[in-house]
């Protein structure tokens, strides 16, 4: 558990950052320039707050009124940060175990092969960071953070630098560790549909000020986040179990709760768990299940909210799985969709992302 | 004598090779580690009288070589206020000894040495020393496992430099501790008697060449080390450019 009370003020940015964390995976939310990294920067120990404390587990790492602050090195506080800061001079084995080495043998909870297997990076333990990708690089600086069996790891935007397809190669490693790797990690990113691939569990940050904390289904529905996660790009991600794959036609059939949902076609083994993208703008309502139309995804639903942003309106669909649908105003004061109404939710199946191709 | 040619070199010449080597050696040597320590600090912290401690580092640079000599004689001269004081406790004389003559030529060399570290060591990145911190390293660990490996390119292109520059010193050391044959008078010392004395512009071209060549070769191992280097912190053999 993390409490956090710290104010940083910089040039005319400030930062003041309440909450409690007590989920294991956090996702801090919030767009460019509200202050996700210096947070970040701020409980790591690479800047120093002006005032408040930062209190991890019970220990005290920051208060100014105790006149505490524990350096850097001694926080054992893990980061991955957006560049992966591989030292160029040391080779993939020596980097990993930069901070392994500094370890006592009983404080190293994980084991040097544990991670490399788990990161599939034994290939490259010879090379140079020179000569690795982008996505290479990421699991390296990922296993040689965890390495260091940190209390906690912080993840800087780490899918940030890289294109669409090696996000998507990165994901599942990244969910992997959580899975299987018992620390607790705060991911920051802009972008909703990686942070609820981790979890549900976010925190949201504007012009330096946590707007909420909880729940993504639960604080959605503020409408301080509501507009802002709206401005950001609302992307609902869905879980969903792999059934049947039809590789001429190009597409998988999955499921959701009771309804089928076809998407293009993945490579994932039968039954097992797939996640996917689906922005809400890309999702039309119908009051009844047309024919004779080329959405072949209609999913029926129960309405369980509606709120408005600016000439928009976002409504809230259970069709097993909460579901926000980006309509406008117009359209629903034509249609009547009123609270508990029963909709059809018609999704084109190219407009459905996989989020990870490996599974 | 049958065997000798106008390129065989007299015993006063390869004596005054072999100490402008020595005196560059241990100039060199001595000039390692306080020119790294004051390049790190000139590079990384901020600290009252840091553009004074800047200023009188790159002093040497500026000032004709007469001058630096001049002072060190005032000061460690038999007559000078530390030189005086060393004869009396200890009895050691540094004038007009080759110890006196790396002196010389480190507070010659010293500022070359520092200018490049300098340079080399506010190029590397602070990010990975902060990454290298955040795995749990102390910041004198940093220091030597990322900051130091990264910047040796640089410290090694300013020892070089400063080898260099201590074989070609002459003012600061004729006026420091004179031209004594086979104690102080080093290459370019031994090249300015030769062509004092008639007939001895021979000599004196002997050595004018056996100086370029040993310039020409300084360069030639420095470029090398630095390539070598260079590579090594995995940055591609061109300067400073990134190939990754």
């Amino acid at each position: 558990m993390i409490d956090i009370d710290l104010t940083r003020v910089q040039g005319n940015f400030s930062l003041h950052a309440k909450c409690m964390l007590e989920a294991p995976v956090v996702g801090l939310f919030g767009p460019s320039g509200a202050g996700k990294s210096t947070l970040l920067g701020l409980i790591a120990g690479l800047i120093k707050p002006n005032a408040g404390h930062l209190i991890l587990n019970g220990e005290t790492l920051f208060n100014d009124k105790q006149a505490i602050n524990v350096p850097l090195h001694q926080r054992r506080i893990g980061v991955v940060f957006q560049d992966s800061r591989l030292f160029p001079h040391l080779n993939v084995r020596d980097n990993l175990e930069y901070g392994f080495n500094l370890l006592t043998a009983k404080d190293r909870h994980l084991g040097f092969n544990q991670i490399v297997e788990l990161l599939e990076i034994g290939k490259l333990l010879t090379q140079k960071p020179h000569q690795l990708s982008g996505g290479e690089k990421q699991r390296v600086a990922l296993g040689r953070a965890l390495l260091t069996s940190p209390r906690l790891l912080l993840l800087d935007e780490p899918l940030a630098s890289l294109d669409v397809r090696l996000k998507h190669q990165i994901l599942p490693f990244l969910r992997r560790v959580k899975d299987e790797i018992n620390i607790p990690m705060i991911y920051v990113s802009h972008a909703i549909d990686e942070i609820l691939y981790l979890t549900s569990h976010i925190a949201m940050l504007d012009h330096g000020e946590i707007l909420a904390v909880g729940q993504f289904n639960e604080v959605i529905h503020d409408q301080q986040v509501l507009t802002l996660a709206h401005s950001l790009g609302l992307e609902n991600v869905l879980h969903v179990q792999v059934l049947e794959h039809h590789p001429d036609d190009g597409f998988t059939v999955t499921r959701l709760a009771s309804q089928q949902i076809n998407i293009p076609l993945v490579n994932s083994a039968i039954a097992s768990i797939v996640s996917l993208s689906v922005a809400a703008s890309n999702i039309a309502l119908s009051t009844h299940k047309i024919k004779g139309v080329t959405i072949q995804n209609q999913l029926v639903g129960t309405v369980t909210n509606i709120q408005r942003v600016d000439t928009r309106v976002l409504i809230s669909v259970d069709i097993g799985h909460e579901i926000i649908a980006e309509v406008t105003a117009k359209a629903i004061h034509d249609m009547q969709i009123e609270l508990g109404a029963t909709v059809y939710c018609l999704i084109k199946t190219q407009s459905i992302h996989p989020l990870a191709t490996i599974a | 004598m049958a065997t000798a040619t106008i390129f065989t070199l007299s015993p006063a010449e390869v004596e005054a090779l072999m100490l402008s080597t020595k005196v560059a050696v241990y100039c060199t040597l001595a000039i390692c580690i306080p020119g790294v320590a004051v390049a790190w600090l000139l590079a990384k912290k901020s600290f009252f009288g840091k553009s004074f401690l800047d200023s009188l580092v790159h002093l040497p640079l500026v000032l004709p070589p007469v001058v630096p000599g001049f002072l060190l004689l005032l000061l460690l001269g038999s007559q000078g206020f530390i030189g005086k004081w060393l004869q009396n406790t200890f009895g050691i004389s540094i004038a007009f000894t080759w110890i006196g003559a790396v002196i010389a030529s480190a507070v010659m060399a010293f500022p070359l040495m520092v200018r490049s570290t300098r340079l080399a060591i506010s190029q590397v990145d602070t990010g990975l020393e902060a990454a290298a911190q955040s795995l749990g390293a102390h910041p004198i660990r940093v220091f030597f496992t990322v900051t130091l490996p990264l910047s040796m390119p640089g410290i090694i292109t300013g020892l070089i430099l400063a080898f260099s520059r201590s074989l070609g010193e002459f003012g600061a050391t004729i006026t420091f501790v004179g031209n004594i044959e086979g104690e102080t008078r080093t290459l370019p010392l031994a090249i300015y008697t030769y062509t004092q004395v008639p007939g001895g512009d021979i000599a004196a071209m002997r050595l004018v060449i056996l100086s370029m060549v040993i310039a020409l070769g300084a360069l030639m191992i420095s470029d090398l080390l630095e390539r070598k280097a260079t590579q090594r912190i995995g940055r591609g053999v061109l300067h400073g450019k990134d190939t990754a």
